[in-house]
């Protein structure tokens, strides 16, 4: 293991962090021992039942889907289990990187440097550097920030949000006074998305830090968390990758509220069982994490995947390959289970959803190839197979339906008392493992109340849990449709383009975007429903709560995607709701101030960037500043003059990005356009010039601040 | 301060154009966040009188035309004297030089001195001068080179099916017709 010595403090055991082989191996051992003893025995019970008349082709086919479903609900339910247990016990888990530390450490300055990194791609200017912000201030009151640098690594392709990006870094480095620790920097092109867009950084300025925690868009991380993780990879060596578990936070409509809920409610415990038995091999999920830099550097850059996308090419889903490198490379990928300090935001609507999990199922298959390559840990292997099970237990859950509907239609008498018996147990083992897990996390929550104290709190709580198990049971049917969806046009070929995840919701809901979704599901239950009506009631009642969401499920969508969350009768309430940690509250009162402005006219702020860019004399000056030095043209001055004639007497909207691209590249015509509107007289210039000059003086006081709130450091 | 001198009288050009210009150039020296309305006129008032020379000379161009050209030779002196030791071209000194007159807060702390190149403060200038030395981190270049990953006998299958696969969408869909194709000849020899 080459673990870099010199930059390690002293009377530290370089192994520190890797947990024991024998604890390891022993969780392990326990762990996969009742996974696959549960496996065992509910595939017996199930071959049981089916061979009563001899094995058909259809039944062979319906054990064969039921053994890896049933194998994912065991890992689901043993995780949850030795998470509650772990909870539970007397003597925190020996594991646990929080003892890594003591009181003394707390008091010790830091010296590692640090860069926390957040790659955009067209993100919301607002969210994005309020958050920075938020971070940035919680981190200043530890009074431990002197070694921690911030870097803004931008991918945007949006002319207004890059020069809108550029404006609000200035802006937030002038009111925090933060010059010289927070960096702006925007790659001309995005070569291999985020994983690509961090490998620029770590290239660039990788050398200089020792750490790197990696944020998303929409991540928000406490300055004692931050500083904590620091200190435990100080303490442990041969860590390569801390990450934290990020709650979900800012949800405003049913959906985001109930998954926010969810998480706070049954992930902590879950974090805790899979904290037990990964131990040294956890995974990566690509933000809200620390990761030590010169093995990431060394180690973790990642080659294209043979053959094309959809199934090779770029590797998508990077994080758990990089983990999945780090541990290759000798060093330890942790999880710390953590309660508060780390944050992100979720997908406001089931369309959002399902668009994000259209991503990550792409890159979870991918990484078919990689399952069996060599050199790998086991472990990793079976974090790449939990990863690619995760969307085609989707598929294999429709196939069983299938193949259910079709024993339905085609029945063999089940008489003997041996078949009827392990029908029923493996009924009643089901549903323990589906509705176990959950109960026994509620009732450890309504005893302890560890989200809440108040007992009215925890009786809303208790509520809450049954309403989310409505919704859950809503939705699941029609996620194993769009997951099956996903997998076959995965495997026949359709690759998922590079898109901004959508965080919050403009206005109402979007009734045609739902109706041109859920659609085809609906017409599917239908005809399912159709078919079952004739092959067998007793079987059409069996399957009816399936086919009953996927009949309602452009209500169902409608329904949680709406800002009717349950919040004022105090449903689905979080910890994080109830009291906003600071790192939180200041960034939700910050955008709030600025939500509570006037806006200019929807035309002027679809192209404010572009708008300030050209007018104002201040980031015309900041843009061809931060342009200087790559200083290249790629297209001819011919070109750039037809485009920029055109943006002048006929507006913005008759330019594609890519020809705004082109403009906002060349310096020449940045600063000639500048003089150029404020030149031409009023009949030269198109509406939407004139419109602007006579507005942007009077729009902000501050034009620099028009994404940001005025909240100046004394 | 000076006093203002508000005469102006325009050789060529209609009134009309002339308040057109006037108008553009007050919206323009806005855009500088030039709160002071006194130095506001005053460089107005200075940049039209510039305007109505030029446009004697050339009045195939409109005053407001020349009055924003007059506005940005005038700042590209005022610059020209604060960053002369920075060796700027032309384009970087403008640009430069405006960042750094917003960086160093003169819009508000220097409001009366924008464009004045005889009463120039020095705290001014070398609060503008600075204000643009703030630089990124020096890079320190890593090489981070991808290492193979052994595949495995996976990749050679899969390579291939996928490659041929992919290079030919008629056998892609036709694999797909097959495989549906199958599942429902079974289903008609198990109903027939």
């Amino acid at each position: 293991m080459s673990v870099p010595l010199a930059s390690q403090p002293a009377n530290i055991a370089m192994t520190a962090g890797m947990p024991p082989k024998h604890i390891s191996r022993t969780r392990r051992a326990t762990f996969f021992s009742l996974v696959g003893l549960g496996t065992i025995v509910g595939a017996w019970l199930s071959y049981i039942f089916l061979s009563e008349n001899g094995m058909r082709i259809s039944e062979w086919g319906l054990l064969l889907v039921f053994i890896p479903l049933y194998y994912q609900l065991n890992v689901g339910f043993w995780t949850a289990l030795f998470g509650v247990w772990l909870m539970n016990r007397p003597q925190p888990d020996p594991l646990s990187l929080w003892l890594s530390l003591n009181a003394d450490d707390y008091e010790q300055p830091i010296t590692a440097s640090t860069a926390i990194i957040l790659p955009v791609f067209n993100e919301d200017v607002t969210r994005v550097y309020e958050g920075l912000r938020s971070i940035y201030l919680s981190l200043e009151a530890t009074g431990q920030s002197k070694h921690f640098d911030f870097f803004i690594l931008s991918d945007s392709d949006k002319a207004s949000q890059w020069i809108e990006e550029e404006t609000a870094w200035l802006e937030l480095c002038r009111q925090l006074k933060a010059f010289g620790r927070i960096f702006y920097r925007r790659r001309r092109k995005q070569i291999n998305r985020k994983s690509g867009n961090v490998s620029d950084f770590c290239r660039r300025w990788g050398k200089r830090y020792r750490y790197m925690v990696v944020l998303d868009a929409d991540s928000l991380m406490s300055g004692a968390l931050l500083t904590s993780l620091v200190r435990i990879m100080e303490k442990n060596p041969a860590i390569g990758i801390v990450q934290t578990f990020p709650k979900q936070i800012a949800a405003d409509t049913l959906l985001g509220r109930v998954m926010q809920f969810a998480q706070a409610l049954y992930g902590p415990p879950f974090m805790a069982g899979l904290d037990y038995w990964q131990c040294g091999e956890a995974n990566f999920w690509g933000h809200n994490a620390i990761l030590r830099l010169a093995p990431f550097i060394e180690h973790c850059a990642l080659p294209p995947l043979p053959a094309n996308a959809p199934f090779g090419g770029h590797i998508l889903s990077h994080d758990f390959v990089e983990a999945a490198l780090m541990r290759k490379a000798g060093y330890a990928v942790r999880l710390l289970p953590t309660t508060r300090g780390s944050y992100e935001e979720g997908p406001p609507t089931l369309v959002d959803m399902l668009k994000r999990d259209r991503r990550w199922c792409q890159g979870n298959m991918q990484h078919l190839w990689l399952l069996f390559a060599k050199g790998w840990h086991p472990m990793s292997r079976i974090n790449f197979l939990h990863g690619i099970l995760s969307y085609v237990s989707s598929l294999l859950w429709f196939f069983f339906l299938v193949l259910a509907t079709l024993l339905a239609a085609t029945p063999t008498p089940h008489v003997k008392p041996q078949a009827i018996l392990a029908e029923h147990i493996l009924l009643a083992v089901t549903a323990m493992l589906i509705f176990l897990p959950k109960t026994v996390i509620l009732l450890d929550e309504v005893i302890t109340g560890r989200m809440f104290k108040p007992l009215r709190l925890r009786l809303l709580t208790f509520v809450s849990s049954l309403l989310d198990t409505v919704v859950f049971t809503l939705m699941a049917p029609v996620l194993m449709i769009f997951h099956s969806r996903f997998v076959v046009y995965t495997i026949i070929g359709k690759s998922v383009s590079w898109v901004t995840q959508r965080r919050k919701i403009d206005g109402g809901i979007n009734w045609s975007e739902i109706l041109y979704t859920f659609l085809s599901v609906t017409l599917l239950g239908v005809a399912w429903g159709v078919l079952g009506w004739y092959v067998s009631k007793a079987f059409l009642i069996w399957i009816s709560p399936i086919l009953f969401s996927l009949v309602i499920s452009i209500l169902v969508a409608a329904l949680v995607s709406s800002g009717r969350s349950g919040r004022r009768l105090g449903f689905f309430l979080t910890p994080e709701e109830h009291e906003p940690p600071t790192v939180l509250n200041n960034m939700q009162q910050n955008l709030k101030e600025i939500k509570d402005r006037i806006p200019l006219s929807p035309e002027l702020e679809r192209h404010y960037g572009l708008m300030q860019v050209c007018l104002d004399p201040y980031v015309n000056g900041l843009h061809v500043s931060l342009l200087r030095r790559r200083r290249t043209i790629e297209v001819s001055s011919a070109y750039l003059k037809e485009i920029s004639h055109r943006l002048i007497t006929q507006g913005p909207q008759t330019l594609n990005a890519q020809e705004l691209k082109a403009l906002m590249h060349d310096t020449d015509t940045v600063t000639n356009l500048h003089y150029r509107i404020w030149s031409a007289a009023d009949h030269e210039l198109a509406p939407f010039w004139a419109t602007a000059i006579r507005q942007y003086n009077l729009a902000s006081t501050s034009p620099f601040a028009h994404t940001l709130a005025k909240q100046e450091v004394e | 301060m000076e006093a203002v001198n508000i005469q102006f009288a325009p050789a060529t050009g209609t009134e009309e154009e002339w308040n057109e210009a006037y108008a553009r150039l007050a919206d323009y020296f806005r855009s500088y966040q030039l709160h002071n309305r006194i130095r506001r006129t005053q460089l107005i008032l200075e940049t039209l009188r510039n305007a109505a020379k030029a446009h004697a000379v050339d009045p195939t161009r409109t005053p407001t035309a020349h009055s924003i050209e007059q506005a940005r030779f005038m700042l590209r002196e005022w610059l020209g004297s604060i960053y002369s030791d920075l060796n700027l071209n032309e384009a970087q000194l403008e640009a430069t030089g405006r960042l750094g007159f917003h960086l160093a807060g003169g819009p508000s702390r220097w409001p009366q001195f924008f464009l004045d190149e005889q009463n120039m403060p020095e705290d001014m200038a070398e609060a503008m001068r600075s204000a643009i030395r703030t630089s990124g981190p020096g890079m320190q270049v890593s090489k981070m080179t991808p290492r193979d990953i052994d595949l495995g006998m996976f990749t050679d299958v899969a390579d291939d099916t996928f490659d041929r696969l992919g290079r030919h969408p008629i056998l892609r869909y036709s694999v797909l017709v097959i495989i549906i194709g199958s599942v429902l000849g079974y289903l008609y020899s198990l109903f027939g």
